[in-house]
Protein backbone atom coordinates (compact mmCIF):
# COMPACT_ATOMS: atom_id res chain seq x y z
CA UNK A 1 0.00 0.00 0.00
CA UNK A 2 1.40 3.62 -0.42
CA UNK A 3 0.15 6.56 -0.16
CA UNK A 4 1.49 9.60 -1.94
CA UNK A 5 0.91 13.35 -1.43
CA UNK A 6 -2.92 11.71 -0.06
CA UNK A 7 -4.81 15.02 1.01
CA UNK A 8 -8.32 14.32 1.90
CA UNK A 9 -11.34 16.92 2.74
CA UNK A 10 -14.93 16.62 2.58
CA UNK A 11 -16.81 18.92 0.27
CA UNK A 12 -15.92 22.29 1.07
CA UNK A 13 -14.60 21.48 4.62
CA UNK A 14 -11.08 21.76 6.15
CA UNK A 15 -8.35 19.27 5.02
CA UNK A 16 -8.61 16.15 7.18
CA UNK A 17 -5.15 14.61 5.94
CA UNK A 18 -2.83 16.73 4.92
CA UNK A 19 -0.51 15.81 1.90
CA UNK A 20 0.28 12.05 3.45
CA UNK A 21 3.15 9.95 2.03
CA UNK A 22 4.11 6.27 3.36
CA UNK A 23 4.29 2.88 1.97
CA UNK A 24 3.35 -0.52 3.57
CA UNK A 25 5.18 -3.15 2.91
CA UNK A 26 3.04 -6.66 2.22
CA UNK A 27 3.02 -8.53 5.53
CA UNK A 28 3.58 -5.86 7.79
CA UNK A 29 2.28 -4.94 11.00
CA UNK A 30 1.21 -1.20 12.14
CA UNK A 31 -0.78 0.09 14.81
CA UNK A 32 -2.38 3.74 13.60
CA UNK A 33 -2.52 5.68 17.36
CA UNK A 34 -3.53 9.15 17.18
CA UNK A 35 -6.19 11.21 19.41
CA UNK A 36 -9.43 11.31 18.33
CA UNK A 37 -10.53 13.53 15.38
CA UNK A 38 -6.74 13.28 14.14
CA UNK A 39 -7.76 11.66 10.98
CA UNK A 40 -7.59 7.50 11.94
CA UNK A 41 -11.06 6.82 10.53
CA UNK A 42 -10.65 8.66 7.59
CA UNK A 43 -7.17 7.26 6.54
CA UNK A 44 -8.95 3.98 7.37
CA UNK A 45 -11.79 5.09 4.84
CA UNK A 46 -9.07 5.83 1.93
CA UNK A 47 -7.73 2.73 2.49
CA UNK A 48 -10.40 0.02 2.36
CA UNK A 49 -11.70 2.30 -0.53
CA UNK A 50 -14.60 3.85 0.86
CA UNK A 51 -13.35 6.94 0.00
CA UNK A 52 -11.62 8.48 -2.69
CA UNK A 53 -8.56 11.35 -2.13
CA UNK A 54 -9.01 14.74 -2.79
CA UNK A 55 -5.87 15.03 -3.83
CA UNK A 56 -3.26 12.83 -4.53
CA UNK A 57 -2.73 9.22 -5.49
CA UNK A 58 -2.85 5.36 -3.38
CA UNK A 59 -2.06 2.71 -5.02
CA UNK A 60 -2.91 -1.07 -3.59
CA UNK A 61 -1.67 -4.22 -4.78
CA UNK A 62 0.28 -2.97 -7.33
CA UNK A 63 -2.98 -0.95 -8.92
CA UNK A 64 -3.35 2.62 -8.67
CA UNK A 65 -6.84 3.37 -7.07
CA UNK A 66 -7.97 6.34 -9.07
CA UNK A 67 -8.31 3.75 -12.06
CA UNK A 68 -10.65 0.86 -10.53
CA UNK A 69 -14.11 0.48 -11.78
CA UNK A 70 -16.40 -0.30 -9.35
CA UNK A 71 -16.68 -4.14 -10.24
CA UNK A 72 -12.62 -3.60 -9.79
CA UNK A 73 -12.99 -2.18 -6.56
CA UNK A 74 -15.17 -4.71 -5.53
CA UNK A 75 -12.82 -7.63 -6.38
CA UNK A 76 -10.40 -5.53 -4.23
CA UNK A 77 -12.02 -5.29 -0.88
CA UNK A 78 -12.27 -8.72 -1.19
CA UNK A 79 -8.63 -8.84 -0.19
CA UNK A 80 -9.29 -6.15 2.41
CA UNK A 81 -10.98 -7.54 5.84
CA UNK A 82 -12.36 -4.70 7.98
CA UNK A 83 -13.30 -4.11 11.57
CA UNK A 84 -15.14 -1.55 11.60
CA UNK A 85 -15.42 1.19 15.10
CA UNK A 86 -19.63 0.68 15.17
CA UNK A 87 -19.40 -3.17 14.00
CA UNK A 88 -21.86 -2.97 11.54
CA UNK A 89 -23.21 -6.77 11.92
CA UNK A 90 -26.30 -7.17 10.14
CA UNK A 91 -28.88 -7.25 12.61
CA UNK A 92 -31.56 -9.54 10.65
CA UNK A 93 -28.66 -12.39 10.46
CA UNK A 94 -26.91 -14.86 13.03
CA UNK A 95 -23.37 -14.28 13.92
CA UNK A 96 -22.36 -17.41 11.86
CA UNK A 97 -24.31 -15.75 8.44
CA UNK A 98 -22.93 -12.89 9.61
CA UNK A 99 -19.11 -13.75 9.83
CA UNK A 100 -19.36 -16.22 6.74
CA UNK A 101 -20.71 -13.22 4.63
CA UNK A 102 -17.62 -12.34 2.84
CA UNK A 103 -17.04 -16.18 1.98
CA UNK A 104 -20.59 -16.29 0.55
CA UNK A 105 -19.79 -12.61 -1.22
CA UNK A 106 -16.91 -14.55 -2.80
CA UNK A 107 -19.23 -17.30 -3.76
CA UNK A 108 -18.18 -20.46 -1.36
CA UNK A 109 -20.69 -22.73 -0.95
CA UNK A 110 -22.33 -22.61 2.68
CA UNK A 111 -22.11 -26.29 3.32
CA UNK A 112 -18.46 -26.13 3.26
CA UNK A 113 -17.89 -22.88 5.00
CA UNK A 114 -20.56 -23.63 8.30
CA UNK A 115 -17.56 -25.59 9.75
CA UNK A 116 -14.89 -23.32 9.50
CA UNK A 117 -17.09 -20.16 10.57
CA UNK A 118 -18.11 -22.30 13.61
CA UNK A 119 -14.24 -22.69 14.30
CA UNK A 120 -13.59 -19.11 13.87
CA UNK A 121 -16.09 -18.31 16.06
CA UNK A 122 -16.09 -20.74 18.75
CA UNK A 123 -11.57 -19.63 18.52
CA UNK A 124 -13.19 -15.90 19.67
CA UNK A 125 -15.09 -17.46 22.60
CA UNK A 126 -18.90 -17.39 21.12
CA UNK A 127 -19.46 -21.01 20.08
CA UNK A 128 -22.28 -20.93 22.32
CA UNK A 129 -23.93 -17.62 20.20
CA UNK A 130 -23.76 -18.99 16.75
CA UNK A 131 -27.31 -18.43 16.14
CA UNK A 132 -27.69 -15.53 18.22
CA UNK A 133 -28.85 -12.17 16.45
CA UNK A 134 -26.52 -9.63 16.89
CA UNK A 135 -29.09 -7.41 18.94
CA UNK A 136 -28.69 -10.02 21.56
CA UNK A 137 -24.81 -9.83 22.33
CA UNK A 138 -23.37 -7.78 24.25
CA UNK A 139 -20.87 -4.60 22.85
CA UNK A 140 -17.88 -7.27 23.41
CA UNK A 141 -18.97 -10.27 21.71
CA UNK A 142 -20.77 -8.29 18.71
CA UNK A 143 -16.68 -6.41 18.37
CA UNK A 144 -15.43 -10.77 18.16
CA UNK A 145 -17.71 -11.11 15.43
CA UNK A 146 -16.94 -8.48 13.35
CA UNK A 147 -13.83 -9.15 13.86
CA UNK A 148 -14.57 -12.85 13.02
CA UNK A 149 -15.97 -11.52 9.84
CA UNK A 150 -13.32 -9.56 8.86
CA UNK A 151 -10.59 -12.13 9.27
CA UNK A 152 -12.34 -15.00 7.95
CA UNK A 153 -11.56 -14.78 4.58
CA UNK A 154 -7.93 -14.55 5.07
CA UNK A 155 -7.56 -11.13 3.45
CA UNK A 156 -4.32 -10.14 2.36
CA UNK A 157 -4.93 -6.65 3.97
CA UNK A 158 -6.58 -6.38 7.56
CA UNK A 159 -8.01 -2.95 8.75
CA UNK A 160 -9.15 -2.47 12.56
CA UNK A 161 -11.03 0.74 14.11
CA UNK A 162 -10.31 0.59 17.56
CA UNK A 163 -10.87 -3.66 17.53
CA UNK A 164 -10.10 -3.94 21.32
CA UNK A 165 -12.40 -1.00 22.70
CA UNK A 166 -15.23 -3.15 24.19
CA UNK A 167 -13.61 -5.82 25.25
CA UNK A 168 -11.44 -6.68 28.56
CA UNK A 169 -7.59 -6.55 28.45
CA UNK A 170 -7.42 -10.75 28.52
CA UNK A 171 -9.31 -10.75 24.99
CA UNK A 172 -7.80 -7.79 23.80
CA UNK A 173 -4.59 -9.54 23.72
CA UNK A 174 -6.39 -12.85 22.72
CA UNK A 175 -7.66 -10.26 19.67
CA UNK A 176 -3.80 -8.96 19.15
CA UNK A 177 -2.21 -12.30 18.80
CA UNK A 178 -5.08 -13.28 16.08
CA UNK A 179 -3.98 -10.72 14.27
CA UNK A 180 -0.09 -11.50 14.89
CA UNK A 181 -1.11 -15.31 13.75
CA UNK A 182 -2.66 -13.92 10.52
CA UNK A 183 0.22 -11.78 10.14
CA UNK A 184 2.37 -14.60 10.34
CA UNK A 185 0.49 -15.86 7.17
CA UNK A 186 1.40 -12.72 5.48
CA UNK A 187 -1.33 -10.56 6.01
CA UNK A 188 -0.34 -7.09 6.33
CA UNK A 189 -2.29 -5.43 9.68
CA UNK A 190 -3.02 -2.22 10.48
CA UNK A 191 -4.78 -1.33 13.68
CA UNK A 192 -6.30 2.13 15.25
CA UNK A 193 -6.01 2.16 18.29
CA UNK A 194 -5.77 4.73 20.91
CA UNK A 195 -4.74 2.09 23.98
CA UNK A 196 -1.08 3.03 23.81
CA UNK A 197 -0.98 0.19 26.52
CA UNK A 198 -1.77 -2.61 24.17
CA UNK A 199 0.72 -1.03 22.05
CA UNK A 200 3.63 -0.57 23.82
CA UNK A 201 2.79 -4.79 24.87
CA UNK A 202 3.81 -5.09 21.06
CA UNK A 203 6.53 -4.20 19.14
CA UNK A 204 5.04 -3.42 16.03
CA UNK A 205 5.39 0.38 14.25
CA UNK A 206 3.42 3.06 14.78
CA UNK A 207 1.62 5.62 12.23
CA UNK A 208 1.21 8.43 14.59
CA UNK A 209 -1.74 11.18 13.29
CA UNK A 210 -2.19 14.52 14.58
CA UNK A 211 -4.43 16.78 13.02
CA UNK A 212 -4.05 15.79 9.65
CA UNK A 213 -0.39 14.94 9.57
CA UNK A 214 1.11 11.59 9.86
CA UNK A 215 4.52 10.27 11.29
CA UNK A 216 5.93 7.44 12.14
CA UNK A 217 7.92 5.68 15.01
CA UNK A 218 9.78 2.61 15.50
CA UNK A 219 9.67 1.58 11.94
CA UNK A 220 11.37 -1.51 11.30
CA UNK A 221 8.57 -2.63 8.97
CA UNK A 222 8.09 0.15 7.04
CA UNK A 223 10.43 1.34 3.93
CA UNK A 224 10.64 4.59 2.58
CA UNK A 225 7.97 6.07 0.02
CA UNK A 226 10.77 6.93 -2.07
CA UNK A 227 11.88 10.21 -4.45
CA UNK A 228 9.41 12.81 -4.05
CA UNK A 229 8.30 12.32 -0.27
CA UNK A 230 7.84 15.14 2.04
CA UNK A 231 8.72 14.33 5.21
CA UNK A 232 8.05 17.88 6.58
CA UNK A 233 4.93 17.72 5.49
CA UNK A 234 3.16 14.33 7.05
CA UNK A 235 4.81 11.87 5.48
CA UNK A 236 5.70 8.93 7.81
CA UNK A 237 8.30 7.69 5.50
CA UNK B 1 -28.74 -22.62 6.90
CA UNK B 2 -26.25 -19.72 5.84
CA UNK B 3 -28.24 -19.51 2.53
CA UNK B 4 -31.53 -19.49 4.28
CA UNK B 5 -31.82 -15.60 4.98
CA UNK B 6 -30.78 -12.91 1.90
CA UNK B 7 -28.42 -10.33 2.65
CA UNK B 8 -30.87 -7.64 2.54
CA UNK B 9 -34.14 -7.82 4.84
CA UNK B 10 -35.85 -6.80 2.02
CA UNK B 11 -39.15 -8.96 3.09
CA UNK B 12 -39.91 -6.60 6.22
CA UNK B 13 -40.10 -3.46 3.71
CA UNK B 14 -43.55 -2.13 2.80
CA UNK B 15 -43.05 -3.07 -0.56
CA UNK B 16 -43.43 -6.83 0.54
CA UNK B 17 -47.18 -5.84 1.89
CA UNK B 18 -48.57 -3.79 -1.27
CA UNK B 19 -46.46 -4.93 -4.57
CA UNK B 20 -48.16 -8.74 -4.49
CA UNK B 21 -51.70 -7.25 -4.24
CA UNK B 22 -50.76 -4.55 -6.92
CA UNK B 23 -49.28 -7.18 -9.59
CA UNK B 24 -52.64 -9.37 -8.59
CA UNK B 25 -54.80 -6.49 -9.37
CA UNK B 26 -52.96 -5.43 -12.90
CA UNK B 27 -52.97 -9.27 -13.57
CA UNK B 28 -56.51 -9.91 -12.96
CA UNK B 29 -57.20 -6.81 -15.23
CA UNK B 30 -55.36 -8.14 -17.84
CA UNK B 31 -56.36 -11.69 -17.56
CA UNK B 32 -59.79 -10.18 -18.17
CA UNK B 33 -58.92 -8.08 -20.64
CA UNK B 34 -57.34 -10.86 -22.89
CA UNK B 35 -60.22 -13.52 -22.48
CA UNK B 36 -62.66 -10.89 -23.38
CA UNK B 37 -60.33 -10.06 -26.24
CA UNK B 38 -60.49 -14.13 -27.14
CA UNK B 39 -64.07 -14.21 -26.78
CA UNK B 40 -64.90 -11.12 -28.93
CA UNK B 41 -63.02 -12.85 -31.47
CA UNK B 42 -64.77 -16.02 -31.35
CA UNK B 43 -67.66 -14.08 -31.34
CA UNK B 44 -66.97 -13.31 -34.90
CA UNK B 45 -65.86 -16.19 -35.73
CA UNK B 46 -68.88 -18.51 -35.16
CA UNK B 47 -71.06 -15.77 -36.59
CA UNK B 48 -68.71 -14.98 -40.06
CA UNK B 49 -68.84 -18.78 -39.78
CA UNK B 50 -72.40 -19.46 -39.59
CA UNK B 51 -73.62 -16.77 -42.01
CA UNK B 52 -71.39 -17.29 -44.42
CA UNK B 53 -72.80 -18.47 -47.97
CA UNK B 54 -76.08 -17.43 -46.80
CA UNK B 55 -78.20 -14.23 -46.67
CA UNK B 56 -81.84 -13.51 -46.31
CA UNK B 57 -84.53 -11.83 -48.20
CA UNK B 58 -87.38 -10.44 -46.99
CA UNK B 59 -90.87 -9.35 -49.32
CA UNK B 60 -92.61 -6.92 -47.42
CA UNK B 61 -96.24 -8.30 -46.82
CA UNK B 62 -99.16 -6.48 -48.99
CA UNK B 63 -103.03 -6.52 -48.07
CA UNK B 64 -103.85 -8.75 -51.72
CA UNK B 65 -100.61 -10.26 -53.15
CA UNK B 66 -98.00 -10.87 -50.69
CA UNK B 67 -98.04 -14.75 -51.12
CA UNK B 68 -98.29 -14.18 -55.08
CA UNK B 69 -95.19 -12.07 -54.69
CA UNK B 70 -93.08 -13.71 -52.47
CA UNK B 71 -93.29 -16.98 -54.79
CA UNK B 72 -92.04 -14.85 -58.11
CA UNK B 73 -89.34 -13.89 -55.78
CA UNK B 74 -88.59 -17.52 -54.48
CA UNK B 75 -88.95 -18.71 -58.15
CA UNK B 76 -86.85 -16.02 -59.71
CA UNK B 77 -83.92 -16.57 -56.79
CA UNK B 78 -84.29 -20.71 -58.06
CA UNK B 79 -83.45 -19.58 -61.33
CA UNK B 80 -80.41 -17.19 -60.77
CA UNK B 81 -77.00 -19.12 -61.31
CA UNK B 82 -75.07 -19.30 -58.00
CA UNK B 83 -77.98 -19.51 -56.01
CA UNK B 84 -77.74 -23.16 -54.52
CA UNK B 85 -81.03 -23.08 -52.54
CA UNK B 86 -83.56 -20.74 -51.32
CA UNK B 87 -86.83 -21.75 -49.18
CA UNK B 88 -89.52 -19.23 -47.53
CA UNK B 89 -89.37 -19.51 -43.63
CA UNK B 90 -92.50 -21.26 -41.61
CA UNK B 91 -94.21 -19.73 -38.89
CA UNK B 92 -92.65 -22.27 -36.55
CA UNK B 93 -89.20 -21.11 -37.86
CA UNK B 94 -90.08 -17.08 -37.59
CA UNK B 95 -91.36 -17.86 -34.15
CA UNK B 96 -88.25 -19.31 -33.20
CA UNK B 97 -85.71 -16.75 -34.55
CA UNK B 98 -88.38 -14.32 -32.52
CA UNK B 99 -87.78 -16.27 -29.47
CA UNK B 100 -84.91 -14.84 -27.89
CA UNK B 101 -86.20 -11.22 -28.46
CA UNK B 102 -89.97 -11.49 -28.19
CA UNK B 103 -90.04 -14.29 -25.32
CA UNK B 104 -91.85 -17.65 -25.67
CA UNK B 105 -95.52 -17.23 -27.00
CA UNK B 106 -95.37 -14.17 -28.13
CA UNK B 107 -98.59 -12.95 -30.71
CA UNK B 108 -96.15 -12.15 -33.34
CA UNK B 109 -98.61 -13.14 -36.21
CA UNK B 110 -100.41 -9.96 -35.07
CA UNK B 111 -97.18 -8.20 -36.16
CA UNK B 112 -96.56 -6.79 -39.77
CA UNK B 113 -93.85 -9.06 -40.67
CA UNK B 114 -92.23 -9.62 -44.01
CA UNK B 115 -92.25 -12.60 -45.43
CA UNK B 116 -88.97 -14.28 -45.11
CA UNK B 117 -86.85 -16.57 -47.80
CA UNK B 118 -83.55 -18.30 -46.71
CA UNK B 119 -81.21 -18.48 -49.50
CA UNK B 120 -78.03 -20.29 -49.72
CA UNK B 121 -75.75 -19.34 -52.19
CA UNK B 122 -72.53 -20.91 -53.70
CA UNK B 123 -69.40 -19.56 -52.36
CA UNK B 124 -67.35 -20.42 -55.39
CA UNK B 125 -68.99 -18.60 -58.10
CA UNK B 126 -71.69 -16.32 -56.02
CA UNK B 127 -74.20 -14.50 -57.91
CA UNK B 128 -73.79 -10.66 -58.71
CA UNK B 129 -75.33 -9.08 -55.55
CA UNK B 130 -76.22 -5.78 -57.24
CA UNK B 131 -77.84 -7.23 -60.19
CA UNK B 132 -80.09 -9.49 -58.05
CA UNK B 133 -80.71 -6.92 -55.89
CA UNK B 134 -82.02 -4.66 -59.04
CA UNK B 135 -84.05 -8.03 -60.38
CA UNK B 136 -86.02 -8.70 -57.11
CA UNK B 137 -87.06 -5.19 -56.85
CA UNK B 138 -88.39 -4.77 -59.83
CA UNK B 139 -90.62 -7.99 -59.38
CA UNK B 140 -91.57 -7.02 -55.31
CA UNK B 141 -90.51 -3.39 -54.47
CA UNK B 142 -89.36 -2.79 -51.42
CA UNK B 143 -87.48 -6.07 -51.22
CA UNK B 144 -84.70 -6.23 -48.97
CA UNK B 145 -82.35 -8.46 -49.99
CA UNK B 146 -79.33 -8.99 -46.91
CA UNK B 147 -75.99 -10.47 -47.22
CA UNK B 148 -75.06 -9.75 -43.39
CA UNK B 149 -72.06 -7.98 -44.11
CA UNK B 150 -73.09 -4.64 -42.81
CA UNK B 151 -73.99 -6.41 -39.82
CA UNK B 152 -70.81 -8.01 -39.63
CA UNK B 153 -68.57 -5.28 -40.34
CA UNK B 154 -70.04 -3.62 -37.25
CA UNK B 155 -69.75 -6.86 -35.02
CA UNK B 156 -66.01 -7.41 -36.72
CA UNK B 157 -65.49 -3.23 -35.60
CA UNK B 158 -66.82 -3.95 -32.11
CA UNK B 159 -64.45 -7.01 -31.86
CA UNK B 160 -61.43 -4.68 -33.00
CA UNK B 161 -62.33 -2.42 -30.22
CA UNK B 162 -62.64 -4.79 -27.73
CA UNK B 163 -59.26 -6.15 -28.52
CA UNK B 164 -57.41 -2.73 -28.78
CA UNK B 165 -58.44 -2.20 -25.58
CA UNK B 166 -57.35 -5.53 -24.33
CA UNK B 167 -54.10 -4.83 -25.80
CA UNK B 168 -54.30 -0.94 -23.86
CA UNK B 169 -55.50 -2.57 -20.91
CA UNK B 170 -52.23 -5.37 -20.89
CA UNK B 171 -49.70 -2.12 -21.98
CA UNK B 172 -50.76 -0.51 -19.82
CA UNK B 173 -50.32 -3.34 -16.90
CA UNK B 174 -47.12 -3.81 -18.17
CA UNK B 175 -46.26 0.27 -17.38
CA UNK B 176 -47.67 0.14 -14.11
CA UNK B 177 -45.49 -3.39 -13.23
CA UNK B 178 -42.62 -1.53 -14.04
CA UNK B 179 -43.24 1.92 -12.49
CA UNK B 180 -44.31 -0.15 -9.28
CA UNK B 181 -40.93 -2.01 -9.55
CA UNK B 182 -39.03 0.97 -10.17
CA UNK B 183 -40.54 2.78 -6.93
CA UNK B 184 -40.08 -0.40 -4.75
CA UNK B 185 -36.71 -1.02 -5.79
CA UNK B 186 -35.87 2.70 -5.23
CA UNK B 187 -37.47 2.54 -1.84
CA UNK B 188 -35.73 -0.67 -1.04
CA UNK B 189 -32.17 0.70 -2.08
CA UNK B 190 -32.71 3.59 -0.23
CA UNK B 191 -33.87 1.90 3.69
CA UNK B 192 -31.00 -0.58 2.98
CA UNK B 193 -28.29 1.81 2.21
CA UNK B 194 -26.27 1.37 4.95
CA UNK B 195 -26.66 -2.90 4.30
CA UNK B 196 -25.86 -2.40 0.59
CA UNK B 197 -22.84 -0.05 1.90
CA UNK B 198 -21.36 -2.88 3.74
CA UNK B 199 -22.04 -5.21 1.24
CA UNK B 200 -19.76 -3.43 -0.82
CA UNK B 201 -17.30 -2.61 1.43
CA UNK B 202 -16.97 -6.89 2.12
CA UNK B 203 -16.64 -7.21 -1.47
CA UNK B 204 -19.91 -7.51 -3.10
CA UNK B 205 -20.79 -6.30 -6.73
CA UNK B 206 -23.14 -4.22 -7.59
CA UNK B 207 -24.87 -7.54 -9.53
CA UNK B 208 -24.59 -9.27 -5.92
CA UNK B 209 -26.74 -6.35 -4.70
CA UNK B 210 -29.11 -6.45 -7.53
CA UNK B 211 -29.44 -10.30 -7.65
CA UNK B 212 -31.00 -10.19 -4.53
CA UNK B 213 -33.68 -7.46 -5.09
CA UNK B 214 -34.12 -9.31 -8.85
CA UNK B 215 -35.49 -12.90 -6.58
CA UNK B 216 -37.12 -10.22 -3.97
CA UNK B 217 -39.05 -8.92 -7.22
CA UNK B 218 -39.84 -11.79 -8.95
CA UNK B 219 -41.25 -13.69 -5.86
CA UNK B 220 -43.69 -10.84 -4.88
CA UNK B 221 -44.30 -10.43 -8.35
CA UNK B 222 -45.22 -14.23 -8.93
CA UNK B 223 -47.21 -14.81 -5.81
CA UNK B 224 -49.74 -11.18 -6.92
CA UNK B 225 -49.55 -12.40 -10.26
CA UNK B 226 -50.62 -16.18 -9.58
CA UNK B 227 -53.40 -14.73 -7.14
CA UNK B 228 -54.64 -12.15 -9.52
CA UNK B 229 -54.60 -14.89 -12.56
CA UNK B 230 -56.66 -17.06 -9.77
CA UNK B 231 -59.53 -14.57 -9.58
CA UNK B 232 -59.72 -13.51 -12.95
CA UNK B 233 -60.54 -17.46 -13.92
CA UNK B 234 -62.85 -17.64 -11.14
CA UNK B 235 -64.76 -14.44 -12.50
CA UNK B 236 -64.52 -15.85 -15.96
CA UNK B 237 -66.20 -19.22 -14.72
CA UNK B 238 -69.46 -17.57 -13.07
CA UNK B 239 -69.80 -15.35 -15.88
CA UNK B 240 -69.66 -18.21 -18.21
CA UNK B 241 -71.71 -20.11 -16.16
CA UNK B 242 -74.73 -17.45 -16.68
CA UNK B 243 -74.07 -16.54 -19.82
CA UNK B 244 -74.53 -20.08 -20.70
CA UNK B 245 -77.31 -20.10 -18.74
CA UNK B 246 -78.97 -17.16 -20.85
CA UNK B 247 -80.61 -17.74 -23.84
CA UNK B 248 -79.04 -14.59 -25.32
CA UNK B 249 -77.73 -15.21 -28.77
CA UNK B 250 -75.62 -12.75 -29.26
CA UNK B 251 -73.54 -13.14 -26.21
CA UNK B 252 -70.44 -13.87 -26.31
CA UNK B 253 -68.90 -17.50 -25.55
CA UNK B 254 -66.59 -17.29 -22.79
CA UNK B 255 -65.61 -20.88 -22.86
CA UNK B 256 -61.58 -21.31 -23.95
CA UNK B 257 -60.17 -24.45 -25.62
CA UNK B 258 -57.29 -26.26 -23.33
CA UNK B 259 -54.76 -24.42 -25.49
CA UNK B 260 -56.68 -21.24 -24.34
CA UNK B 261 -56.30 -22.17 -20.87
CA UNK B 262 -52.54 -23.36 -21.05
CA UNK B 263 -51.81 -19.99 -22.02
CA UNK B 264 -53.21 -17.96 -19.45
CA UNK B 265 -50.47 -18.72 -16.65
CA UNK B 266 -48.05 -17.04 -18.88
CA UNK B 267 -49.62 -14.19 -17.87
CA UNK B 268 -48.22 -14.03 -14.52
CA UNK B 269 -44.88 -15.48 -15.54
CA UNK B 270 -44.50 -12.35 -17.97
CA UNK B 271 -45.28 -10.34 -15.36
CA UNK B 272 -42.99 -11.73 -12.77
CA UNK B 273 -40.31 -11.25 -15.49
CA UNK B 274 -40.62 -7.92 -16.08
CA UNK B 275 -40.38 -7.17 -12.40
CA UNK B 276 -37.52 -9.13 -11.94
CA UNK B 277 -35.57 -7.43 -14.58
CA UNK B 278 -36.57 -3.91 -14.06
CA UNK B 279 -35.50 -4.37 -10.68
CA UNK B 280 -31.85 -5.95 -11.83
CA UNK B 281 -31.66 -2.85 -13.97
CA UNK B 282 -32.77 -0.48 -11.63
CA UNK B 283 -30.57 -1.53 -9.31
CA UNK B 284 -27.97 -1.68 -11.38
CA UNK B 285 -28.67 2.10 -12.36
CA UNK B 286 -29.04 3.31 -9.42
CA UNK B 287 -25.73 1.70 -7.71
CA UNK B 288 -23.87 2.42 -10.94
CA UNK B 289 -24.74 6.19 -10.74
CA UNK B 290 -22.43 6.24 -7.36
CA UNK B 291 -19.02 6.90 -7.21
Amino acid sequence: MRFEDVSLRYGAGPEILRHVNFHLEPGSFHFMAGPSGAGKSSLLKLMYLAQRPSDGGIQMFGRDVAGLSRSEAALMRRRIGVVFQDFRLLDHLSALENVALPLRIGGQRADKVRKHVAELLAWVGLAEHLHALPQTLSGGQQQRVAIARAVVARPNLLLADEPTGNVDDRIAVRLLYLFEELNKLGTTIVIATHNETLVSRFSHPVLRLSAGEIQLSRSPAMSPSGAGSQPTKGSAA
Amino acid sequence: MLLRRTDLPLDRDASGRFLPWLVAVMVYLAALALICAIGANKVVTRWDQGLAGRMTVQVPTSESESDIRAGEVLAALKAIPGVRSAETLGAEEIARLLEPWLGTGAAYQDLPMPTLIAVRIDRAAPPDMAQLRRRLTQIAPGTVLDDHQSWLGKLLDLARSVQLVAALVVGLVGASAVTMVIFATRMGLSVHGRVIELLHLVGAQDSYVASQFQAHALRLALRGGVLGLLMAVLTVLLVANLLGQSDAVALPDLSLLPIEWSLLPLLPLVVALIAMVTARLTVLRTLGRMP
